[in-house]
């Protein structure tokens, strides 16, 4: 709001530290300082309210005893199969629906009936059905992306310029052809967009179907540290989720889904309601 | 592009819906359901028929041992809801006004939106012990983040030529906020609205299940203890249509209107 009114236009930021990054440095030392005065004025046990040190403490435990990164290991494992697999199907499905109007009359009802039930109310079931373990926490998480995935993916096949088919058309493309060099390309952006919805939505579920299900991972450790009462380790699972999420997100989800942006054109996100 | 992370605008895909051709996946489902055990032999107690699921319903709606889990979920989830948005958007619009506070908190409250919900079910069940409070903590959290996170990002995307536009004419720093601030970030508080709905509904049903004693989550999660499946299954379909009702009674009206007056939601 201070700027001049003749400012220049907008350059693109390098990832160097600006002012924005300090001051965002400073909230998060001063969230931390803040939980540790407060643990010094309120007196309350260890388990209950655990301090920053001890937190620390407690990731240089399980770091030291290889038991966090053999849970990062799980957890990652089962999240990329689960998104592959979610984003794979959710692609194929968008693709027959999007193309035909048969098959879109036939399953969009059925699609979005079983989208409104969430993957977290499908957990019990899978659990009766197959077990605890890495098949349930996969379907759960090939669930969750598929949807998002599913919906963009059909937008952007909708929302291809018939212009441009007609022209492949009339130089004598074939239906294929059609496909994979004008309809898949201009509905790259809302499958990258869906992706990236799905994704978020899937690295919750992760937590949750491990706490549930697995006997590792990171929202194991979550819910494990709570039961035997190491609060500590607890929060190390949470800082751990967080970061992860940020780094994911700031690293990999966003630089593709800007680099398809302007390399195919501006979109909007779809189908993120349940 | 941070709006888009959140952005979740579902006006789902114009499925032209074909009322016959689109029931007959559910006839085919079902009916494939009830053969089940004669085409195959997967157990009763893994899937038992839907006939079964459905005299369950009916017996459970007589006895009043469902209405009151739905009603408490419900319950729950509007309270929730109030309390979290309710202090979210004023809160966000409060902070988004100062530019060197809200580059302050951004970082902290994307890391509080990125662990929200399900990952404090644990601690909220240390804190609050099992039941309500937790619950209710855990709800609140997730809806709260999701909210305030989408607020500041809407002030921030507000073009910086509308405020030296209301400026040079003379507004005051109220009539910005009431002519600029507020009509700007609205679209994205709309959205904030509709994310923290579909993200405290997870978090109620996972919280309801790990950290509740009553509720539609714990009633399908505590079933799985007694391999009532059929209650399993009930949990499930009931989950799917009160998330149904929710969304078509709520928040497409809404959905529908914002698009009309400003026209930014595709």
């Amino acid at each position: 709001m201070a700027d001049t009114a003749f400012s220049p236009p907008p350059t693109r930021r390098l990832p160097l530290p600006g002012r924005a990054q300090r001051r965002g440095a400073l909230g998060i030392l001063v969230v931390l300082a803040l939980w540790q005065i407060s643990v010094w004025l309120i007196d309350l046990p260890a388990y209950f309210y655990p301090a920053p040190t001890d937190v620390f403490a407690a990731f240089v435990e399980l770091m030291h005893k290889g038991i966090l990164p053999a849970y990062l290991l799980d957890s990652a494992g089962r999240y990329g199969a689960g998104v592959a697999l979610g984003l794979s199907m959710g692609v194929g499905f968008g693709l027959l629906i999007g193309l035909s109007r048969f098959w879109s009359r036939l399953l969009a009802p059925l699609i979005n009936f079983f989208y409104a039930i969430v993957e977290v109310a499908w957990i019990p079931l899978l659990v009766i059905w197959i077990g605890y373990g890495f098949n349930t926490i996969l379907i759960a998480i090939t669930y969750v992306v598929f949807f998002p995935v599913l919906y963009n993916t059909l937008t952007g096949v909708r929302t291809v310029q018939p212009v441009l088919i007609n022209a492949m058309r009339t130089l004598g493309a074939n239906r294929r052809q059609v496909v994979t060099s004008v309809i898949l390309p201009s509905a790259l952006p809302n499958i990258i967009t869906g992706f990236r919805v799905g994704a978020g939505f899937a690295f919750r579920g992760l937590i949750f179907a491990e706490m549930i299900a697995a006997g590792s991972g990171l929202g194991f450790l979550i819910f494990e540290g709570a039961t035997t009462r190491q609060t500590d380790r607890v929060v190390v699972g949470m800082i751990m989720m967080g970061l992860l999420w940020l780094l994911l997100d700031r690293l990999l989800l966003r630089p593709v889904e800007r680099a398809t942006i302007e390399r195919w054109g501006l979109i909007r996100a779809q189908g993120d309601g349940a | 592009m941070t709006a888009i992370a959140i952005t979740p605008p579902p006006a789902k895909p114009r499925i032209d819906p074909g009322l016959i051709t689109g029931a007959l996946p559910f006839v085919v489902l079902i009916t494939l359901w009830a053969l089940a055990p004669t085409l195959s032999d997967i157990p009763a107690y893994k899937l038992p028929s839907p006939m079964k699921v459905w005299t369950t319903f009916t017996d459970m709606l007589a006895n009043g041992s469902l209405l009151p889990d739905v009603w408490a979920s419900l319950k729950r989830l509007a309270v929730g809801y109030l309390l979290g948005n309710l202090i979210a958007i004023p809160l966000g619009l409060a902070i988004a006004l100062n530019r060197a506070v809200a580059e302050t908190l951004t970082p902290v409250l994307s890391f509080f939106q990125s662990i929200a919900g399900i990952a404090w079910v644990p601690l909220a069940i240390i804190w609050f012990g099992v039941g309500q409070g937790s619950v209710l903590f855990v709800i609140a959290n997730t809806i709260f983040f999701a909210s305030i996170y989408s607020t500041v990002i809407g002030v921030q995307s507000i073009p910086q030529v509308l405020y030296r536009a209301a400026l040079s004419h003379g507004a005051s720093r109220w009539d910005v906020v009431r002519t600029v601030v507020v009509p700007g970030a609205l679209v994205q508080i709309l959205v904030g609205l509709r994310t923290s709905m579909a993200y405290g509904w997870r978090a109620l049903v996972a919280a309801e299940m790990i950290a509740g004693s009553d509720g539609i989550g714990y009633m399908t999660l505590e079933a799985v203890q007694w391999y009532q499946t059929e209650i399993v299954i009930l949990g499930m379909i009931l989950i799917g249509i009160l998330w149904l009702l929710l969304d078509y009674t709520i928040f497409r009206p809404i959905e529908k209107v914002t698009v009309r007056r400003w026209g930014l939601m595709s």
